[in-house]
């Protein structure tokens, strides 16, 4: 006999997946402690894996659930947004205690640092080389991410596939800039607080920009084995949410740490 | 256009008659107005050409202009090692480069 729901919600079938991802964060993060106090990396390895692994089975059956199975009602679709909405806001915050490090040391630059910023003997970056190319090319995969998403309203498969690609290679682009910059930057972060607040705010953008990235990559596959219809996508529209929010908090990096800090 | 009109107001009608779907429906297939070609030119046309024309800028400049590297001065603030990095000999940071990072006693390749 055929089941039937007579409701609009997704009772989401027993999965280790929660629970799993969860012990793995827990493992990495002690993992990292432990690298930095006792000099042992294994934890932090074993960690990522499971942490890894877990996420990819967990985004997997969603993928199922969703575009398999048609389990997403409006309903669902409905809890989803908003929290991934909610989940960007966090990210927010995250990064907004990284800028008040920031701010706190640069608006009053202490006697020890020359009472200047940026420090005595620091070199910043030229903010209109690389720096400023970043600025294009991550304006630019906007552009392209909304080329996508229209193309994806209108049914051309075609230009999604091909703006999403571009995205996708802008977004490389850009990491691999970032890398060059790291490599050939004349401070480290261990070159007073100006190093430390330069690499955590970049560093972790650099973070969030990779797993955008990847979010943008996977959704070009799911892209190209027909998940997505024309109005209901929104695994691309997560991706490309959070692309945004990548976007936009490189702005803020430009303007105040490269540019105003330079 | 009236046909169409017409399609409309039907399929509302007949939506609100029958039980509202819980599934993500499209109520109004051709309503959305094109904004792909916009997009797709402000890629092609605006986007694109400024990263490539702000590339070559950037290569010209990284292979024309090598000014020394600064003179090592055994600032305090600078090249902090409260506690050793945890790969390595702990010396060096992790996008270490020798020829721009000097350790806290001075340039490796001095």
């Amino acid at each position: 006999m055929m089941v039937v729901k007579k409701h609009p919600f997704h009772m989401v079938d027993m999965s280790p997946w929660p629970l799993s991802t969860s012990i793995g964060a827990l493992v990495m993060t002690t993992g990292l402690v432990k690298w930095f106090n006792q000099f042992n990396i294994n934890l932090l390895i074993i960690g990522l894996l499971i942490t890894v692994i877990s996420s990819f089975q967990w985004w997997r059956d969603i993928s199922r659930e969703s575009t398999y199975q048609g389990l997403h009602t409006k309903k669902v679709l409905s809890g989803m947004k908003l929290g991934m909405v909610l989940f960007i806001i966090s990210e927010v915050f995250f990064f907004l205690s990284f800028f008040w490090a920031f701010f706190h040391s640069s608006l009053s630059p202490s006697v020890e640092l020359g009472m200047q910023w940026p420090p005595m003997g620091i070199q910043p970056f030229n903010p209109m080389q690389i720096p400023l190319l970043n600025t294009i090319i991550l304006l630019s995969s906007g552009v392209s991410v909304t080329y996508t998403h229209h193309s994806i309203l209108e049914k051309t498969m075609t230009h999604s596939k091909k703006s999403l690609m571009l995205t996708v290679i802008l977004g490389l682009y850009f990491s691999c800039l970032q890398a060059l910059e790291y490599w050939e930057a004349p401070f480290s972060m261990a070159d007073s607080v100006y190093g430390s607040t330069f690499f955590m705010a970049t560093g972790f953008h650099g973070i969030h920009v990779i797993v955008g990235t990847t979010f943008l990559f996977i959704s070009l596959i799911r892209l190209m084995k027909n998940h997505f219809s024309s109005y209901h996508h929104f695994g691309f529209e997560a991706a490309a949410w959070y692309w945004h929010f990548v976007d936009v908090v490189w702005l803020f990096l430009y303007i105040n740490v490269y540019w105003w800090g330079a | 256009m009236n046909n169409i009109l017409a399609k409309r107001s039907l399929f509302t009608s007949a939506k609100r008659m029958s039980s509202a779907s819980k599934y993500v429906i499209n109520p109004f297939p051709e309503q959305h107005e094109g904004g792909m070609k916009l997009w797709r030119n402000l890629t092609y046309f605006m986007a694109i050409p400024a990263t490539i024309i702000m590339s070559i800028n950037v290569y010209l400049h990284e292979s024309s202009e090598h000014h020394d590297r600064p003179e090592f001065k055994p600032y305090e603030h600078l090249r902090i090692r409260n506690k050793r990095f945890p790969w390595g000999d702990g010396t060096r940071s992790l996008f270490h480069n020798p020829h721009t990072n000097p350790l806290p006693g001075g340039y490796e390749d001095e």
